[in-house]
């Protein structure tokens, strides 16, 4: 095909032309993350598809073709739906206030007949789909400096209170820390950038100090002090690093960690699958793999570079600042540089929710790059 | 909205400033990306040795064994405490299992009535997490491997062998071996904190008494370890025996103690209340060390009920004591030996007499068990006359009779390496001033009863024993020796103490008197040996426990046990080339040539008899200077006794 039939009237709705246009370098990226999970949880199980390797694989088969086929859905649907879905999203949250389930202790979920979820997985996309929505309507002069800034830092409160109130710190500033992101790479101005850190710098302490949970603050304070407890939760950190650190250049061999064979690794399935990699297959292993994390997260950003659309680049940026962010709080945490929170490595961790989360943004960045050259026209007038 | 939906220079300026951010933002994610790449060259490649260590010791894990136990041994080698297989029954206290349903379980299997059942419920809630405690001891094979077939269903449990102490004679040993029992909370006290960690291992046993306690680290040995991993949770997955530890076993003891002497020992004694001990008066070895009656310390190490332990600790005849050493009591008349010393010594010619007629006036009347009539000073020994001894020991007085008794070991303590010892008491008038402050002064009136060996002078059988072993070597301070060797190293000789400072023509007068006792004293009857030529020499006691005037004590064996005198016997064999000589006592048995002597005839026997040169000399033909005189044709010169005559026929004697 070359480039002057695609500039054909029409020809760029053709489904088998949308088709070709996805990212397939992106696609076998992520596919051989989850493929190193599943290889992993397969470890773990003890070299056996149960009770963890077979239903990865089957997710990851089962969210990758929903990608491609969110990859094939009008960048103006996305669009249209934006706002729609932050208010459900919005809705939901404040559902799990007043009837949500109390799992471990926190109020998350949200059950409809035999499916629960957490609303606040709705809400990871939901903001960076209404922000992108927003900014595409707004100029570039509102988007520095204005008034009109109160409305995306409402957009962003809500649904952070609301988290947070569950309580779900984690997911609380993943949302936060999404939001902003959009909000900066929109345009805003330096000096409320420099003064919104500066506040943040001086809102930590009496935080950590004051409105945490104390589960919260232990986990902040053993962090800080590995060594004030290290069989309760400092003993996590210490587990993964020794994981980690046993590991050196090769590895201990596939399935002969004993860290994550023996138990010694909490959650090894979830948020320290990434301990039992560097464990059994070394440093070189865990390169490979953060280098292929590294190539998904610049081929996300990629997309958003070539959108014509500002609502394409923004949401294709937030959904990877979502990624990335993911990546590095949990790299950090496995690694000993962050506190235990409960963030797994998208791809790779055992679990429904957050691959799910992660697959559909990815939907929402192969449809920016599917319709880049798509004209999304802002306000009322909508396609649909 | 009320713009219009594009303005090229806005959307131109929007793209822009998104492309620049983008920009700053994929930087940042690089950077952040290549954080973490460093991190992990940090963890893998720099520190992996230090985390390797880490991961290794959360993968294996040294469970101790503790070492075989060292055996004690006697004289000749024979076996007095060893160890057996022991089929054992732990459980530890785990977060996923309940205990008590275990225990519910296992009652299936072998016997745990309620009471025992809630006993271990407690000492394993009271237990370290995942710390075995001991259920059962010494299970049956069928037992053993019933519970170990379904072992893997309760992941708390577990049977293994270990070894437990087995003391083969019973009670003979027990007061002086003592016994081995679980390390209670007073022992773990008593180390400090810095405890060997192998003292909270289940199987392990500490020594309680005796040789057991007083050599416990050297019986215990080095404990080895087994090399195991173990998952977070503690639990086995695999041994690695290549990685395993031996224990190094504990040293073994050699006891001076002679088992033949010792079971006869016990024999005599049946059930009467008291001690022997016997001593070779060449190196101060200890042949026999005996407190009757006993218990069997094999009871001890399994664990006593209630009702056992308090049916032992509240008998009169006190089982659990050991009187050879922890109990003192008037020596009685075995004490007049050292007093005709100390007369000897104080320049009294031992021909000077006493007339005895039943009684004595001294400010009061004193008795004699019988009327002697005229007594120099060997007859006194042999007939043991009170009434001279009172007026000899009155001439002495207090402190002279208690120099030569120190010298003679009494009132001393000595370290044969077990403890308990009492150190009894020989008085003089210091002793007086010192304890008696409101009456400081000694009386005249008490020296007569301390030269009877009653008043202040409380002693143990050790002492009396050691008193007719130095009388018996009568050049050398003997000292008493329980342990020949700890782990093939010989401990100091009794022999190596010094010389007996007392003047050799002294010891000879009262060895001879002695002999007198046993010939036409008191123990005419009760100390014949009827081994031929080799007799024994000695002296007996009646000690007064109690004051018959105030109308309590009793005289002889009528009358409650607990008022009856107490019965001595001290001697030693053969009377003319002395080797062994012991000390009885049997607690309120009366008097002592009744109760004593024949008692010690019985255990002297069987020392003699297991001495070989005895042996020969007792069954070669008789020499020729134990002849009655009227049997031969010559009798004006009677040899000494000697090696070469022993073999000699009658006939053959020089004219």
């Amino acid at each position: 095909m070359t480039v002057s039939a695609l500039t054909r009237p029409g020809e760029r709705d053709r489904l088998i032309v949308k088709f070709s246009e996805i990212d397939w370098l992106f696609v076998l990226a992520m596919s051989l993350i989850a493929g190193t999970g599943g290889l992993m949880l397969f470890s773990i199980g003890g070299l056996s598809w149960d009770p963890w390797a077979a239903q990865h694989a089957m997710r990851f088969a089962l969210c990758l073709a929903m990608m491609v086929a969110l990859a094939l859905v009008d960048i103006r649907v996305w669009f249209a739906i934006a706002y729609p879905i932050y208010a459900i999203g919005l809705l939901l949250l404040v559902a799990v206030e007043v009837v949500g389930d109390t799992r471990l202790g926190a109020q998350r979920w949200l059950s409809a007949g035999p499916v629960s979820f957490q609303p606040s997985e709705v809400m990871k996309l939901g903001i960076v789909l209404a922000l992108a929505r927003f900014y595409h309507s707004t100029s570039a002069h509102r988007a520095q400096l204005s008034w009109w800034l109160l409305i995306p830092a409402a957009m962003i409160g809500a649904p952070v209170l609301l988290v947070a109130h569950q309580p779900d710190l984690g997911t609380a500033m993943l949302i936060l820390m999404t939001g902003v992101a959009i909000v900066v790479l929109a345009g805003l101005s330096w000096k409320i950038i420099a003064a919104g850190a500066l506040g943040f710098l001086a809102v930590v302490p009496p935080f950590v100090l004051f409105v945490m949970h104390d589960y919260q603050r232990e986990r902040v304070l053993n962090f800080l002090h590995p060594e004030r407890d290290p069989s309760g939760t400092g003993y996590h950190s210490l587990q993964s690093m020794i994981a980690l650190g046993s590991g050196g250049l090769l590895g201990k061999g596939y399935g002969l960690g004993s860290q994550s064979q023996l138990d010694y690794l909490p959650e090894k399935q979830t948020d320290f699958i990434f301990a039992t990699l560097a464990e059994e297959f070394g440093f070189l292993g865990c390169i490979s793999v953060l280098i292929l994390y590294a190539a998904v997260i610049f081929m996300a950003l990629r997309t958003a570079f070539l959108s014509h659309s500002h609502f394409g680049r923004l949401a294709a940026a937030g959904v990877t600042a979502t990624f990335t962010l993911y990546v590095m709080i949990n790299g950090a945490m496995v690694m000993g540089l962050a506190p235990v929170v409960g963030v797994p490595m998208p791809l790779l961790s055992y679990g429904g929710t957050v691959m799910l989360t992660v697959m559909i943004g990815f939907g929402l960045v192969q449809s920016v790059r599917v319709h880049r050259y798509a004209e999304v026209t802002s306000g009322k007038g909508s396609i649909l | 909205m009320a713009e219009p939906s594009i303005y090229f220079s806005e959307v131109n300026e929007r793209q822009g400033v998104f492309h620049r951010r983008a920009f700053l933002m994929g930087g940042f994610a690089g950077l952040g990306m290549a954080a973490l790449g460093g991190r992990l060259a940090y963890l893998q490649l720099m520190e992996t040795q230090r985390y390797e260590k880490l991961a290794t010791s959360n993968q294996f894990n040294f469970k101790l064994v503790p070492a075989p136990r060292g055996v004690i041994v006697d004289r000749h080698g024979a076996i007095l405490a060893a160890n057996r297989p022991n089929f054992r029954l732990l459980v530890a206290r785990h977060d996923d299992t309940d205990t008590e349903a275990t225990l519910q379980a296992l009652g299936n299997y072998v016997p745990i009535d309620d009471a025992r059942r809630r006993r271990l419920l407690r000492e394993i809630n009271a237990a370290p997490k995942r710390a075995p405690v001991s259920v059962v001891e010494d299970m049956s094979w069928e037992q053993f491997s019933a519970i170990n077939v379904r072992s893997p269903e309760m992941p708390n449990v577990t049977a293994d062998m270990g070894e437990v102490r087995v003391y083969p004679h019973g009670g003979a040993f027990a007061h002086v071996i003592g016994y081995v029992a679980k390390v209670n909370r007073e022992d773990m006290e008593a180390v400090g904190p810095n405890a060997d960690p192998i003292l909270l291992h289940p199987g392990f046993r500490i020594g309680k008494q005796g040789v057991e306690k007083a050599f416990d680290l050297q019986l215990r040995g080095k404990p080895g370890a087994k090399k195991v991993e173990v998952d977070a949770n503690g639990r086995e997955v695999r041994q690695d025996a290549d990685g395993d530890i031996r224990p190094t076993p504990g040293a073994e003891i050699e006891l001076t103690l002679d088992l033949d002497v010792q079971l006869r020992a016990e024999q005599v004694f049946e059930a009467e209340s008291g001690a022997a001990v016997v001593m070779d008066v060449r190196n101060g070895d200890i042949l026999c060390l005996f407190s009757g009656p006993s218990f069997d310390a094999n009871r001890f190490v399994r664990g006593l009920t209630g009702p056992e332990y308090r049916a032992l600790a509240t008998y009169d005849h006190k089982p659990l004591f050991n009187k050879a050493l922890t109990a003192t009591y008037p020596p009685g008349s075995t004490f007049k030996t050292v007093v005709a010393l100390a007369a000897l010594e104080a320049g009294i010619d031992p021909a000077l007499t006493h007339t005895c007629s039943g009684s004595w006036y001294f400010g009061r009347r004193w008795k004699c068990d019988e009327v002697h009539g005229v007594q120099n000073m060997t007859s006194a020994i042999a007939s043991s006359c009170d009434i001279f001894f009172y007026q000899t020991a009155l001439a002495v007085g207090p402190d002279r009779i208690a120099d030569m008794a120190r010298r003679f070991g009494l009132g001393e303590v000595f370290d044969i390496g077990i403890p308990g010892q009492k150190k009894g008491l020989v008085p003089d008038t210091d002793y007086k001033r010192r304890n008696f402050p409101r009456d400081p002064k000694w009386h005249p009136g008490e020296t007569p009863s301390m030269g009877i060996g009653q008043g202040y002078t409380h002693l143990n059988p050790l002492q009396l024993c050691v008193m007719a072993a130095r009388m018996a070597n009568g050049s050398k301070a003997l000292h008493p020796r329980l342990i020949r060797s700890v782990g093939g190293i010989e401990q100091k000789s009794g022999a190596e103490w010094g010389d007996l400072p007392v003047d050799s023509k002294h010891i000879a007068f009262v060895q001879n008197a002695m002999k007198a006792v046993t010939t036409v004293g008191t123990a005419r009857f009760a100390a014949d040996l009827g081994l031929g030529p080799v007799k024994m020499a000695g002296k007996t006691g009646t000690a007064q426990g109690y004051n018959y005037g105030s109308g309590r004590g009793v005289h002889g064996t009528q009358g409650a046990w607990r008022l009856r005198d107490h019965a001595w016997f001290v001697a030693y064999a053969p009377y003319d080339a002395p080797r062994y000589a012991l000390s009885v006592l049997v607690e309120h048995g009366g008097f002592g040539a009744a109760a004593a002597a024949p008692r010690a005839r019985e255990i002297m026997r069987t020392v003699l008899l297991k001495d070989p040169e005895i042996r020969q000399r007792v069954q070669s033909p008789t020499p020729l200077p134990e002849l009655p005189p009227d049997v031969r044709n010559d009798s004006d010169l009677p040899e000494p006794p000697g090696a070469e005559e022993a073999t000699a026929p009658p006939t053959a004697a020089p004219a």
